[in-house]
């Protein structure tokens, strides 16, 4: 069963802002997604809709089968989240705050008081458990928020910048936890964030999002077979044969050629030394989430600069999933 | 009640009582009413001097009011006629700060959202706000009530050796009236806040809007009180049905987006 599904999901603002524009994609238990995109890429307001806190302008979406926009307290019962709008009582203590929603989530009080203690401590907020929130700082307010959202273990967790405001040591323990929730108890987590390099850390599955059009989704290597096909061979050899399919860098000994797949190495080490060259060092560079997200906008600014816009646009109506560029 | 409805009445009564400053301004108005006021009326009765005209006066009000001495009956008007209005207003003061901030304040603090993620719908949410501040206004005006009744019997004990005794009417008014007229205001103010942009627009709407409207109608029941007590208790069970009509329809056409607007 997919946990999320988006069918063509699209928000206009009454002011006429295009937040999300024809976005599909679907997702199954266990799977991290990122969403990732810059400040105001449409990611917030994909989380809302998919909370039913905004009316889709056209197409659908589904939360554990439950249309948000229909149904959006039943949707609630399944789905946990952490946005940066989504604040506690400063006035009551971390305990106090999650007993409240654990009790509005229909929890029995101790269930309630079990559940917040074993998140605290998961958490590290055991000590200031008893300490009215406004002593908290962002960090701890951040994890809080987390605890929150997780008080009623929900099969879907939504995570808005997770987390802004986390020092390391922290932000490696919320992944942590992130990951086990999706491997051990099945929850599908849907992260949203503009820091590339974190979520390449944590997510199994990507969405790249920019002015509310999905360009891309899939795995990272998914991702990179589509996106940047030739990865860069790095070889580090003293007489280099000629006639091979290597260029020099400015590196003394080093030179780099582009494969298609890590399968071409060892017939190319092999014409390097029947060749007569002594190889030294043989490496594949893999581009990261960011390489990808940059030629991705990068060339899709350009196709926008030299292709008429309209036939863009076509191209998005039809295409629709996964892919637009 | 649903035992989430239960926890935001709770969590809602809780922020009210913590803030101290905002506890004592609520508790001032209805001391002021129930305390100071009745005592210096029950004074001026006791010393004031036995004059024709004022005794012309009350021989227009009906038989059923007057008392063995000029002194007990004037007190008696008090009690049973000037007062019980009091109970009308003591409840929607005592409630519309706490209505008034309901949605506004929780926007303004960035925790309505997390509020809304909750499994509770909006209709249930808007019945929690609307249920907590009616709770709140109920208690603060029974304990008035309480406190009111020991001030007075103990100043006219003192002064005229005897001791009131409250007329149908209050009981009509306690728990009829007054609950109405209550829910009828906190429904219009906690609609107002779910409206409102920020707190102070949310208090002003309370304040230049509602007050002066409800205060009309207490004018009007001043008279009421004074012809019969099965026409105020008419007039109570309609305003009790107008009341439970809006609190049923409360959330009206809101939805979250227009909330978080």
């Amino acid at each position: 069963m997919q946990t999320i599904i988006l069918e063509n999901l699209s928000k206009t603002y009454p002011g006429g802002r295009q937040a999300v524009r024809q976005v599909s994609l679907s997702l199954g238990p266990g799977e991290v997604y990122g969403f990732l995109g810059p400040n105001g890429a449409g990611k917030t307001t994909t989380v809302k809709l998919l909370n039913g806190m905004l009316t889709p302008s056209g197409g659908c979406c589904r939360v554990y089968g439950i249309d948000p926009s229909a149904e959006p307290a039943k949707a609630h019962t399944h789905s946990g989240v952490v946005t940066e709008h989504a604040q506690m009582y400063d006035n009551l203590t971390g305990m106090e705050n999650l007993l409240f929603f654990a009790s509005v989530f229909g929890l029995s009080p101790s269930d309630s008081r079990n559940r917040a203690r074993t998140l605290l401590r998961q958490l590290a907020l055991e000590d200031a458990s008893d300490k009215k929130l406004s002593a908290y700082s962002t960090g701890m307010r951040q994890r809080l928020s987390l605890a929150r959202a997780l008080i009623h273990r929900p099969e879907v967790l939504f995570l808005d910048e997770p987390t802004s405001g986390l020092d390391p040591e922290s932000a490696q323990n919320v992944n942590q936890m992130i990951r086990n929730l999706a491997e051990k108890e099945g929850t599908t987590v849907f992260l949203c964030t503009h820091q590339l390099r974190y979520a390449q850390e944590v997510c199994t599955r990507y969405g790249l999002i920019e002015e509310g059009r999905l360009l891309a989704s899939g795995t990272l290597s998914e991702l990179q077979r589509d996106i940047l096909p030739e990865l860069p061979l790095f070889v580090r050899v003293q007489h280099m044969p000629h006639g091979l399919p290597f260029q020099k860098t400015d590196e003394e000994n080093l030179y780099q050629t582009s494969i298609h797949s890590e399968g071409e190495i060892p017939c190319l080490v092999r014409q390097l030394i029947e060749g007569g060259g002594d190889v030294y060092s043989v490496e594949v560079k893999h581009p990261s989430l960011e390489d990808i997200y940059f030629t991705l906008t990068r060339d899709r600014r350009r196709t926008e600069n030299t292709e008429d816009t309209p036939g863009i646009q076509q191209q998005d109506r039809e295409s629709g999933k996964e892919k637009i560029i | 009640m649903n035992h989430a409805i239960t926890a935001v009445i709770k969590k809602d009564f809780q922020a009210i009582t913590a803030n101290r400053r905002l506890f004592l301004s609520l508790l001032i108005v209805p001391l002021v009413l129930t305390v100071f006021v009745p005592g210096v009326f029950i004074s001026i009765a006791h010393f004031m001097p036995e004059d024709e005209d004022i005794q012309m006066l009350l021989e227009l009000l009906p038989r059923s009011s007057w008392a063995s001495t000029m002194e007990l009956t004037v007190t008696g008007l008090i009690f049973n006629n000037i007062l019980p209005v009091f109970f009308l207003m003591i409840p929607i003061m005592a409630s519309s700060i706490m209505a008034a901030s309901s949605f506004v304040g929780e926007k303004e603090k960035h925790t309505l959202e997390t509020l809304l993620y909750s499994p509770l719908s909006l209709g249930q949410i808007f019945r929690a706000k609307i249920l907590a501040s009616f709770l709140m206004s109920m208690t603060v005006s029974l304990i008035s009530f309480a406190v009111m009744l020991i001030v007075v019997e103990v100043e006219v004990f003192l002064l005229m050796g005897t001791l009131l005794i409250p007329s149908a009417s209050w009981l009509v008014i306690l728990l009829l009236l007054s609950p109405a007229v209550s829910l009828i205001a906190v429904t219009l103010i906690v609609r107002g806040s779910a409206k409102a942009q920020s707190m102070e627009e949310s208090q002003q709407g309370a304040v230049f809007m509602i007050l002066p409207v409800l205060l009309l109608i207490v004018g009007q029941f001043t008279g009421v009180l004074l012809v019969s007590v099965w026409i105020l208790l008419g007039l109570s069970l309609l305003c009790m049905l107008l009341a439970l009509f809006l609190l049923k329809r409360a959330a009206g056409r809101f939805t979250y987006e227009m909330l978080l607007k």
